[in-house]
């Protein structure tokens, strides 16, 4: 049975889950009957050990996978009403290995490929793939065969064709693994200013400096479930679970935490807050 | 999502412990036997003996019904097809314009199905009763260059994850609003591309990897190679054997030295 969306749908509210389970053919349950809500211009990240069922909630975003039962609805319209194609229009994937989804002998014609599946016209494709590369920072490669590039460049290149889609959401999956502090950096800027712009990002992450650095909101995932949804100090204020989860919190979290007689608050998620509560706290006044 | 299944099925039966090389040469025998004779009875026969000795080695009922379902439509197409193609002899059972049915017709049909059958079943006993390991251990045993060998494991082995890595790829390129299996041939083919390129670069980067995997672990610094386990033949091994390449042996004399007609 598939819920009725209310007629008053939250316009706010672009992905909503209600009870979702997956179930894999093989028999495994990934996903245990969980509930979430993602506003529009929300920048999340869903954390969790390997296996805690991340990567299948995020297929079930998208189309990709569908609910075994519960529901997905986005912007109002249930996910098994939608082809992929069409959901892709919504809701862009940037999958965790670059290199199984480029396939063509130029960046630009890799980001065109997206919009061209869309249906959009020359105009606006040629459009949508300048402005991609240019936000991903790919316009001194763009003619370059994207295998060519590195790790760091062809992870940009997929997410510039997932841009050039024009979605709402994004959903990027472990996009920093294999990169160096550098590359990390460069590219959490760009989807920072993907938020920025209005856009709704959905970061799957096992960094949880990355985490404290850039998500507004965090979801914690273990077993197919969800176990905590809070803001980043907040999450990071409750060890016992992170650690149940199979997650440990960021150095500066830990470091809080330990420091917490001294009256440094244990919400605190970066070095400068720590320096600044240890100069204004007791802390400062032995 | 369907996926590569691997036919192996664990268990001790004498097929399983049976030495892989034996096994080997009983399918080459076997199929062999099946395609000189053309006897709708003996095919039967063999046919019946066949699916006694995958009872025998207890294949799982759902692998086997996989691996035969492709099998069994042949079969069903060529006991309906084979007749309409093959007018010859007498009696005719029905006849309209060109077409006509005849009995040896039919019968004909049914033996060419039969021999499809024992052929299939042939190779299906050596999958089934003998790991990936064995096989390329026999086949090496038996003349195979190591190296040779070697990949064959390697293949059979990477292919699951092969075909994970194919799905992975269909997935991302779906997110992306490639709509594989929708429109014309051509559409189709050209669809595909998307998919294709992307495998062909991770395997051929899986590929280097092994392979420096391979040398970093001193692969190929002694000529003489020593294995971890030599296949032994026992008793019951050259019984087999002997059985194996007489079931083929015997009607073959007859057929072709004695003009019996099989």
């Amino acid at each position: 049975m598939i819920p009725r969306v209310p007629a008053s749908v939250d316009q706010d509210k672009i992905i909503s889950v209600h009870g979702l389970k997956f179930v894999y053919d093989g028999g495994v349950q990934a996903l245990a009957g969980l509930n979430l809500d993602v506003r529009r211009g929300d920048y999340l990240a869903i954390v969790g050990g390997n296996g805690s069922g991340k990567t299948t909630l995020a297929k079930n975003l998208n189309g990709l996978l569908r609910p075994t039962s519960g529901s997905v609805i986005i912007n109002g319209t249930s996910t098994s009403e939608l082809t992929v194609a069409e959901l892709a229009k919504v809701i862009g994937y940037a999958f965790q290995n670059p290199d199984h989804q480029l396939f063509c002998s130029s960046v630009v014609e890799e980001v065109r490929f997206g919009p061209l599946n869309l249906g959009y016209s020359e105009a606006e494709v040629a459009k949508k793939t300048e402005l991609s590369i240019e936000a991903m920072d790919l316009s001194a490669v763009k003619d370059q065969p994207p295998f060519s590039l590195t790790l760091g460049e062809r992870r940009r290149v997929s997410i510039a064709s997932v841009m050039a889609m024009d979605p709402q959401v994004f959903i990027l999956d472990e996009p920093t693994t294999g990169l160096d502090a550098r590359e990390t950096d460069d590219l959490m800027d760009s989807i920072d200013r993907l938020n920025l712009d209005g856009h709704t990002v959905v970061l799957i992450t096992h960094d949880m400096k990355l985490v404290a650095k850039h998500a507004k909101r965090v979801v914690v995932m273990s077993e197919g479930r969800i176990v905590l949804d809070s803001d980043p100090g907040g999450v990071f204020t409750d060890l016992e679970l992170l650690l149940r989860s199979k997650l440990v919190p960021p150095p500066v979290s830990q470091l809080a935490h330990r420091l917490s007689s001294l009256g440094v608050p244990r919400e605190v998620l970066s070095p400068e807050e720590l320096v600044f509560h240890l100069m204004s706290g007791r802390g400062a006044r032995r | 999502m369907t996926g590569f299944i691997d036919l192996y099925t664990e268990a001790s039966t004498f097929l399983h412990r049976m030495d892989p090389r034996v096994k080997i040469v009983a399918v080459a025998t076997l199929s062999l036997l099946a395609l000189i004779t053309s006897h709708l009875v003996y095919l039967l026969v063999l046919a019946a003996v066949m699916v006694v000795l995958i009872l025998f080695g207890r294949a799982s009922y759902k692998k086997t019904m996989l691996a035969f379902s492709y099998v069994f439509r042949v079969m069903a197409l060529i006991v309906v097809l084979w007749p309409l193609f093959d007018p010859r002899g007498t009696p005719v059972l029905f006849g309209f314009g060109p077409i006509r049915i005849t009995e040896p017709g039919i019968l004909a049909g049914i033996a060419t199905a039969a021999r499809i059958f024992c052929l299939a079943a042939a190779w299906y006993l050596l999958m089934f009763t003998t790991s990936q390991r064995d096989l390329v251990r026999g086949l090496v045993k038996m003349g195979l260059r190591f190296d040779f060998g070697l990949s064959l494991a390697m293949s059979l082995r990477f292919l699951p994850t092969f075909s994970a890595i194919v799905e992975s790829i269909k997935d991302a390129q779906r997110a992306r609003g490639l709509e594989l299996d929708k429109g014309n041939l051509r559409k189709r083919a050209r669809d595909y591309v998307a998919v294709l390129v992307p495998t062909v670069i991770t395997a051929l980067k899986m590929a280097d990897t092994l392979s420096l995997a391979l040398q970093s672990r001193a692969y190929g610094a002694r000529t003489d190679r020593t294995y971890m386990r030599e296949l032994k033949m026992r008793a019951g091994d050259y019984v087999a054997l002997l059985i194996a390449v007489a079931v083929f042996a015997i009607p073959a004399t007859a057929k072709y030295i004695f003009s019996i007609p099989l």
